[in-house]
């Protein structure tokens, strides 16, 4: 089960490595799928791209304008001539002006509907992905994915995409328009554009290059600063400061020289652009000039080609400058679709639909575990060979030290994750045939750490979920606050009970606690044990517990010792076998009595500490 | 420092003036090459004046039939220009930008410096994002406000001193009308600048609000999993990703228009230019070249309007960081170095073993700043030199708290510790930390190789026999070696991970690589299975240069062959005695701590023979 994601997530950690490489290479495939991203929004796909066309065409239009007023109407002294095209002029610039505009805000507006639509599919999609794949991949990588890559690639359609089209449809236009009005001239005054259009392509390889050197060297330096600042209280016992500094220096010089490295780039660059349209205008004015002079080239034309010479130039810096946006926009691209083909917990289920509660048949609760054997890796069994059975409706305690594989078996009840060899029955059907998000939806789930999300306590209950009651029953008298970053502003007690009632809101056919009381103090456990006994009546309950005391009365124990059941029955049957379960209770005992003595406070800060979050190690 | 300060009009520009410190100094030390590069900036900008005159000059030969040689001039001049021109763009980049990542590098050094010199309880209270988002993101700020930020704020003053003079001189009529749309350039940008930033702040906070909810939606994965609610946590997604497009959209709205406005607000120059230009060309009141040169200039202006904006926003954020650094340069270590005359007297003392290691703690309190209860409550306790004394007590009992004050980790009163007699506060800092070894609990090892972290101590990485040795004595010996490059292996996040008690042993070594007179094990073997653990303190004790070893402990084995045992509670010092006295008291802490740990090593016993002889479950 597990594999799939495996060879994938070594892709993950790959990009970064490949980034830092600077490997980026334009895939057909990648393109394509942008493509159809930006054919799925006709309206401002099309519409910018016309204005953009308007926008070029007005541009190029500006200075020939100026052409024509002096050659139609100052040369020949035709005062309605000059009226009539500083109309037209102040008309393009008008049109300019607002197609300029009009172009930007529409592809702005086209990368930020692709992006929108792409952040949902990708967050769609990684909650699709089986929680194996979470337990190996920090999900800060991920978020960096739906956030960071996914803005990269919408800088990319803004300012990398569109200004290198409209840089690209200016300088074409220019050249098409010089040779239009003079052919000879324009063969002249581009004689020198080819080789600074070559140039820029080095300088835009050659910046690339000097830029990936900067961004690796700075992530050097973060993290050895990163580094130190973490083991700041090492570097200070052993006495260390001034070398640890000494080091930084050193660090730091590297990436300082990466970064002039650039500044070197850019400083050659652009006294090259300056001296090639120097030369350029140079020899317009002298052929162009001669030429005028001898009544060959009208004065306009002329004047046409000073504006337009100076402004074909400066486009191949923006081009250069933005290509690398453009091709680490697509290296975002590809990040992104990379994890749009991880392989999804339901295949065959399109979509992530909403679940109609009521119309599920409800489920009794018997479960069978047949010879149930699980490892998260390889062979490394934290399930062996596990066989019971559990009868509808009892309430049965799952006792065993840390690390015994408590937590696994509400895993696999869950279908998290599916054994490695055996089976699960419930209802005497094999788990594996239900639907996993049909299975979970009939299953009430409360846990030790009870994860708040922000927004209302209303809507810690629901999950969002909309047309589910529950609300009025949270006595917690704290409605209409509003839980920030996860729940600071709540106790131990009030997130217990919270996720009580998150999970009754779910009207359960089956309970699941995980060690859902061992973070609370015992009045709070009591009432939620209350609680759960009254509205758990009829179905069976499963409860993964530290303190023995709370699954004292449970119809059935299962003691389980490095993924063993070891010892099975009521408290009574298992405290007269005086095996590991009746060791168990009397050391609680002992640590009761320690507890008490060195008072409350301090018992709860000891069992958080010692007590083991969930996932496998 | 801030109490003093009168109140007073001037408030608000002392208080700027304070703030930009910084970046003031900074400017004043680099001065030259800034100097340099705003020179070759001016020579740029005055020159940037000449080509529309040649221009000018080209056409009305052109149209006013001068000799034709003047022609050749004119392009001859042109180039001769554009070749100065190209060699002052690369001085300015040289020299202006340059200096400027020497000034960030300088920055950064002196950041990095100022927080090597600052004391735990900085670190306590700074997070670590924070931290680097000042040496980065900050250091970067000002050190653009130095560079682009004052290059754009000088391009664009002598762009306005040059070109309007150009055009004066040309014709003064022409420029007043090339310049009437020019008051509207101001309002222009303030009005850009204020919206920029007011969108920009919530597009933001948006994206901190996006990001926020997917990291939630992500980390919680488990339980909307578990409840089968994705539908409801991608509507709030979908919500949050609408409602930021929208602020995106309308920060565009802005960010987009400004520049084409500006660049129409200066072709209603042009327009103007036309009309009323065209007819004194007309009317020949100007020559075409005339303006021909005009047409140049008005688009030349553009640029020094926008730039305007641009240097004051580089200039804002550069004092904004500038402040957010000095006030991390404004923190002061709060352990200090005895006054000088402790030093000197130090300094005739005869080498670093001559630290004995008999600690006295008199009447000890001690509280962390900014708490309200004392983490230790008059601690009165004398540890001859050699002695290996336990700690025993629950998380929060002050165990940890007592171990870090003698290596002045935190600040302790004068008068309250003293070793071998003398306060602890009259050492010089670096002479006391060379004679403790400290284990704490976080066990960081740098991701270096196994070698170069052995010898963090050391002047140098120690050879190899020495290293064998050490690793000898920490119950290491074998597992170094069977790592994939032995020694030389490298660790951490790009090396390799090791096991907890791995850990825990390499940082042990590492303290007593350098003959500590004190070794202090703060928890620092709860990892290591027993039976290395009791090896692991018989090699220390058998070692000739035995030191006094303070070890604070969970296990009853790392404690119960310790000279003395110290119970502490609350921060109080509630028993003492050997092992032997303490199990003898009934009902203390002590005894409930012993019978406690003796059931759980029963049942990890337990589960060792379970798993030879597996019981068949019945069904």
């Amino acid at each position: 089960m597990a594999k799939e994601p495996i060879k994938h997530l070594s892709l993950l950690e790959s990009e970064d490595l490949e980034e830092q490489s600077g490997r980026v290479q334009l895939r057909g495939q990648e393109v394509a799928r942008l493509f159809r991203l930006l054919g799925g929004h006709p309206g401002p796909l099309w519409i910018g791209i016309l204005l953009m066309f308007l926008a070029t065409g007005a541009a190029l239009l500006e200075p020939r304008l100026f052409g024509y007023a002096i050659d139609d109407a100052i040369i020949p002294k035709n005062e309605s001539r000059l009226f009539q095209l500083t109309l037209i002029y102040f008309g393009v610039q008008v049109l300019r002006v607002l197609t300029t505009i009009g172009q930007g805000y529409f592809f702005t507006l086209l990368g930020q509907r692709v992006m929108q639509e792409l952040r949902q599919s990708l967050l769609t999609h990684l909650q699709r992905l089986p929680v194996s794949l979470y337990d190996r991949t920090p999900a800060g990588r991920l978020v960096t994915r739906v956030t960071n890559d996914i803005g990269s690639l919408a800088e990319m359609f803004s300012a990398g995409f569109a200004t290198i089209i409209t840089n690209v449809l200016t300088v074409l236009g220019i050249l098409i328009w010089l040779f239009i009005l003079d052919f000879q001239l324009a063969l002249v005054a581009m004689a020198i554009f080819p080789i600074l259009a070559g140039f820029s392509i080095y300088f835009s390889a050659r910046l690339r290059i000097a830029y990936r050197e900067a961004r690796n060297r700075l992530s050097a330096l973060n993290s050895f600063l990163a580094e130190n600042i973490m083991g700041m209280r090492v570097v200070q016992l052993f006495a260390r400061e001034s070398r640890q500094f000494a080091r930084f220096e050193q660090v730091n010089a590297r990436y300082t020289s990466a970064q002039i490295e650039s500044i070197h780039v850019f400083a050659y660059f652009q006294p090259a652009i300056t001296w090639a349209s120097g030369i350029s205008m140079t020899a317009v004015v002298a052929v162009g000039g001669y030429r005028a002079y001898h009544g060959d080239l009208a004065v306009g034309v002329l004047v046409a080609f000073f504006a337009y010479v100076l402004t074909a130039f400066q486009p191949l810096r923006e081009i250069a400058d933005k290509w690398n946006l453009f091709l680490s926009g697509m290296a975002s691209a590809e990040r992104i679709f990379s994890i749009l083909d991880w392989p999804v917990e339901d295949e065959a289920r399109g979509s992530l639909t909403v679940i109609d509660r009521s119309k599920l048949p409800a489920i009794r609760g018997e479960i069978i575990f047949e010879n149930v054997w699980f490892a998260y890796s390889d062979e490394n069994w934290v399930i062996r060979d596990l066989s019971c059975r559990i009868d509808p409706g009892a309430r049965v305690g799952i006792v065993g030290h840390t690390g015994a594989g408590k937590s696994t078996i509400i895993s696999l009840l869950l279908r998290f994750y599916e054994p490695n060899r055996g089976r699960i029955l419930l209802d005497g059907r094999d788990l594996r045939s239900f639907d996993r998000r049909e299975l979970r939806a009939r299953l009430g789930m409360i846990q030790q750490e009870v994860f708040l999300f922000s927004g209302s306590l209303h809507e810690n209950v629901t999950l969002f979920r909309e047309g589910l009651e529950g609300s009025a029953e949270i006595p917690l008298g704290l409605q209409e606050k509003d839980l920030y970053e996860r729940g600071v502003n709540l106790s131990m007690g009030e997130r217990q009970r919270l996720a009580f009632y998150r999970a009754r809101a779910a009207k359960p056919d089956l309970w699941i606690l995980d060690e859902a009381t061992a973070n609370v103090d015992s009045t709070t456990e009591q009432e939620i044990s209350a609680l759960l006994r009254q509205e758990s009546l009829g179905r069976t309950q499963i409860l993964v517990a530290h303190r023995l005391a709370t699954i004292r009365d449970a119809d059935l124990i299962l003691v389980l010792h490095h993924g063993q059941l070891v010892e099975q029955g009521s408290h009574d049957q298992l405290m007269k076998i005086q095996g590991v379960y009746s060791k168990m209770v009397e050391l609680q005992r002992i640590e009761g009595k320690a507890q008490s003595a060195e008072g409350q406070r301090r018992d709860s800060d000891q069992r958080v500490g010692s007590s083991v979050p969930s996932g496998p190690a | 420092m801030q109490g003093e300060t009168p109140r007073s009009p001037l408030k608000g520009l002392r208080k700027r003036w304070h703030e930009s410190a910084l970046l003031r100094q900074l400017m004043w030390e680099y001065r030259r090459p800034i100097a340099i590069g705003l020179l070759t900036l001016v020579i740029v900008d005055i020159l940037e004046v000449i080509p529309p005159i040649l221009l000018k000059h080209a056409v009305d030969v052109v149209v006013e039939r001068k000799p034709l040689e003047e022609i050749w001039w004119m392009a001859a001049a042109y180039f001769f220009i554009t070749l100065i021109q190209g060699f002052c763009r690369y001085g300015w980049r040289r020299y202006l930008l340059r200096s400027s990542f020497f000034a960030g590098q300088d920055l950064r050094n002196r950041f990095s410096k100022h927080l090597f010199s600052l004391s735990p309880s900085f670190f306590d209270r700074k997070r670590l994002g924070d931290l680097m988002s000042l040496s980065s993101n900050d250091v970067e700020a000002v050190r653009a406000a130095l560079g682009s930020g004052l290059l754009v704020a000088a391009d664009a003053l002598f762009y306005f001193v040059s070109v309007p003079v150009a055009m004066l001189i040309l014709s003064p009529q022409l420029t007043l009308l090339a310049f009437l749309p020019l008051p509207l350039i101001p309002w222009l940008v303030a009005r850009n600048e204020r919206l920029i930033h007011q969108r920009f702040e919530k597009v933001q906070q948006s994206f901190g609000k996006l990001s926020a909810l997917a990291q939630e939606t992500l980390t919680g994965v488990r339980v909307i999993k578990a409840f089968a609610a994705e539908p409801g946590q991608l509507e709030r997604f979908r919500k949050a990703g609408q409602e930021y497009m929208d602020l995106n959209m309308s920060f565009a709205r802005v960010q987009s228009s400004f520049g084409p406005l500006l660049d129409f607000t200066m072709s209603l120059g042009l327009v103007a230019l036309l009309w009323v230009g065209g007819h004194h060309a007309l009317g020949g009141t100007e020559t075409l070249g005339t303006f021909v040169a005009f047409q140049r200039y008005i688009q030349k202006m553009v640029w020094p309007m926008a730039a305007v904006g641009m240097a004051v926003s580089f200039y804002q954020r550069g004092v904004a960081s500038s402040r957010r650094l000095q006030d991390v340069f404004d923190e002061k270590s709060e352990i200090l170095e005895a006054p000088d005359f402790s030093q000197s007297e130090l300094n005739h003392a005869p080498g670093p073993r001559a630290i004995q290691g008999e600690i006295e703690f008199r009447n000890l309190s001690f509280r962390y700043s900014g708490s309200e209860e004392n983490a230790l409550d008059r601690v009165s306790l004398v540890i001859p030199a050699k002695a290996r004394v336990a700690f025993v007590g629950a998380v929060g009992s002050g165990k940890s708290t007592l171990l870090s004050l003698i290596p002045r980790l935190y600040p302790a009163f004068d008068g309250s510790i003293f070793l071998d007699g003398r306060d602890l506060n009259q050492y010089r800092l670096s002479e006391l930390r060379k004679n403790i070894g400290f284990v704490g609990q976080d066990l960081f090892l740098f991701s270096e190789t196994v070698d170069q972290n052995l010898g963090w101590g050391l002047d140098e990485v120690p050879a190899r026999s020495a290293l064998l040795k050490l690793s000898e004595r920490v119950a290491l010996d074998g597992e170094i070696e069977r790592l994939p490059q032995g020694f030389a292996t490298l660790l951490g996040e790009r090396g390799v991970n090791l096991s907890g008690g791995q850990r825990q042993r390499l940082t042990i070594a590492r303290a007593i690589a350098r003959s500590p007179a004190i070794l202090i094990l703060d928890d620092a073997l709860s990892a290591v299975d027993t039976r290395t653990e009791s090896r692991l303190l018989g090699e220390l004790r058998s070692r000739e240069h035995r030191c006094t070893e303070l070890i604070a402990a969970h296990r009853i084995s790392s404690i119960q062959e310790a000279d003395w045992i110290v119970v502490l509670d609350r921060g109080r010092l509630i028993q003492q005695g050997t092992h032997q006295q303490l199990i003898s008291e009934a009902g203390g802490l002590y005894r409930d701590f012993y019978d406690q740990q003796k059931l759980e090593e029963e049942l990890a016993h337990y589960g060792e023979r379970a798993d030879q002889a597996p019981i068949a479950p019945g069904v």
